[in-house]
């Protein structure tokens, strides 16, 4: 018989033990994971968000921003319309500093199109657009048609099927890669196609109309010129347009990295705490158990087994819990994790994407060496004080 | 306690909380109108399926010649709960809406872990049979 096997026989010996060993290990493993894959999809939820985000300053309407928070707009995809003249982006073109300006129009569906949430519909003019359409090339090779509309990742529909807004039936040509964010739920179409929906909102009682015309946009993403001072040019679109605001992305970036840092400061704490406490039940545990079984290692002893030996095995026994709980606590965050991201992120309201199949699985792996190699160092003072007990003192103690 | 029955007691205890979830905690999208949501059949498919599966369980538990007979037919019934929200029946176009961020994943987890007990239930009674 092998050290190894006689580990195991002592670790199935006594069920109920290991069965605890087991649970605390897998509860250091589940808050490891869990913990880590949180912040990671945190980490590259605002990764995306900037990436997304693509432009310096964002130029709305005056009246925009009483009326909805960007911020909500951008991580939960909440509705939002509001309209201004489309000479707006003439005018900006003619402000100093501005290398690009892209238009957008913004239009919400009505409830009963879809389900009982309202859909942001977003129109992009493909030719000047630099921060929506890099994304939807790559899921489309083309440019949006007359009445085609690519949808957000967490629209439920597939390339194919057609989609009803305010009556009008849209085509889904493209689904877009996740971002994480509230872009996620949103539908983009060319302008054509929006002056078909606006008109189509019209007939139905939503009215887009200002004093000026219907000619309208919602927004334009502005990209500063290299050597320009952000702010400058930002305060120059201020003073240059009427009736519109410009507001720096980076501003509305920043309260979302400060909460993201906050909940990631927050998880990472919370681990280091099960961390700490479990390593000192563990080293415990394990001192308790070689107390208690001072008298079968002494007649191991007497059987003419090593103290290295009797270390090894200890040792051994310890980083099979550790393994056996490694993988339980890894594989338990992970149905909880991967099949509720999507109510983790309604809850944390924080750009959340979920890393990599290779990152997850990396982890994973780190995790469980982690916990193995926590619960056989926990177990090494109590394989230390073994070196030292005398074998016959151990009896007589027993007796 | 007999070994094949243990699979046939979790089945019943997931197959409950299918049901009764689907009624309650697990519950799909509500109009706050009162209409109904699109997601709203595939509710009720799984109700029924979770129901189906409770029966099957039941046979599993008092019936040792009925039980392997009783998990082969379990399986079917767990594939199609997996499969019902989101594949064989719509549920509402919205990825943010409660089908797709509660229903869906714990129906697909509880049917999965009812379809795991349904096939060591079939090994175990197999095995049983054999011998």
């Amino acid at each position: 018989m092998n050290i190894f096997s006689l580990a195991f026989k002592n670790l199935t010996r006594k069920g109920r033990r290991t069965a605890v060993l087991i649970l605390l290990t897998a509860f250091l493993s589940l808050a490891v994971f869990g913990g880590s894959v949180m912040i990671l999809s945190l980490q590259s939820g605002l990764n995306s968000l900037e990436a997304r985000l693509g432009a310096d300053i964002i130029l709305v309407p005056s009246q925009a921003q009483s009326k909805v928070s960007f911020q909500n707009m951008f991580l939960q995809g909440t509705t939002g319309a509001f309209y201004m003249d489309a000479s707006a982006l003439d005018k900006v073109m003619e402000v100093e500093g501005v290398e690009k300006a892209a238009p957008q129009t913004f239009l919400a569906s009505l409830k009963a199109d879809c389900c009982s949430i309202r859909i942001q519909v977003i129109g992009i003019d493909p030719e000047k657009d630099f921060t929506v359409q890099p994304w939807i090339a790559r899921s489309l090779s083309r440019e949006l048609g007359d009445m085609d509309v690519a949808v957000g990742c967490k629209v439920e529909a597939d390339v194919g099927e057609i989609i009803r807004i305010y009556d009008m039936r849209c085509k889904v040509v493209a689904r877009l890669e996740p971002t994480g964010t509230g872009l996620d739920t949103a539908v983009y179409c060319s302008m054509e196609t929006m002056a078909e929906l606006l008109r189509a909102a019209e007939e139905k009682g939503v009215s887009h109309k200002i004093e000026s015309g219907d000619d309208v946009i919602s927004a334009v993403y502005v990209k500063v010129r290299d050597g320009y001072d952000i702010d400058t040019v930002n305060s120059r679109l201020n003073g240059h347009i009427r009736k519109a605001t410009a507001v720096r992305t980076r501003s509305m970036i920043t309260g979302v990295s400060d909460s993201l840092a906050g909940v990631s400061r927050t998880i990472t704490v919370l681990i280091a705490a099960v961390w700490v406490l479990a390593f000192i039940i563990l080293l415990l545990s394990f001192a308790l158990i070689v107390r208690e079984r001072a008298r079968e290692f002494a007649v191991f002893r007497l059987a003419g087994a090593s103290v290295s030996m009797l270390g090894s095995m200890v040792m051994l026994e310890s980083a099979l819990c550790g393994l056996a709980g490694g993988l339980a606590g890894t594989g338990a965050a992970a149905l909880v994790l991967f099949p509720f991201s999507r109510l983790i992120e309604n809850a944390l309201n924080l750009p959340y994407l979920m890393p990599g199949l290779t990152q997850v699985l990396l982890l994973g792996v780190l995790t469980v060496v982690l916990s193995v190699a926590v619960s056989a160092l926990s177990s090494t003072m109590a394989a230390y004080r073994l070196s030292r007990v005398n074998p016959g003192t151990a009896l007589r103690e027993g007796n | 306690m007999k070994k094949t029955r243990i699979p046939a007691i979790v089945m019943l205890l997931l197959s409950s909380l299918a049901s009764l979830g689907v009624r309650t905690f697990l519950s799909p999208c509500v109009h706050e109108d009162g209409s109904l949501a699109a997601c709203h059949g595939a509710g009720q498919m799984l109700l029924g399926l979770g129901c189906v599966l409770a029966v099957l369980s039941l046979l599993c538990l008092f019936s040792s010649r009925a039980a392997f007979g009783a998990y082969l037919s379990a399986m079917p019934v767990c594939i199609l709960g997996i499969l019902t929200p989101g594949t064989i029946m719509n549920l509402c176009l919205m990825g943010t809406m409660r089908c797709h961020t509660v229903m869906q994943p714990a129906m697909i987890l509880l049917f999965s872990g009812a379809l795991l007990c349904a096939l060591t239930g079939a090994v175990l009674s197999a095995g049983k049979k054999a011998l």
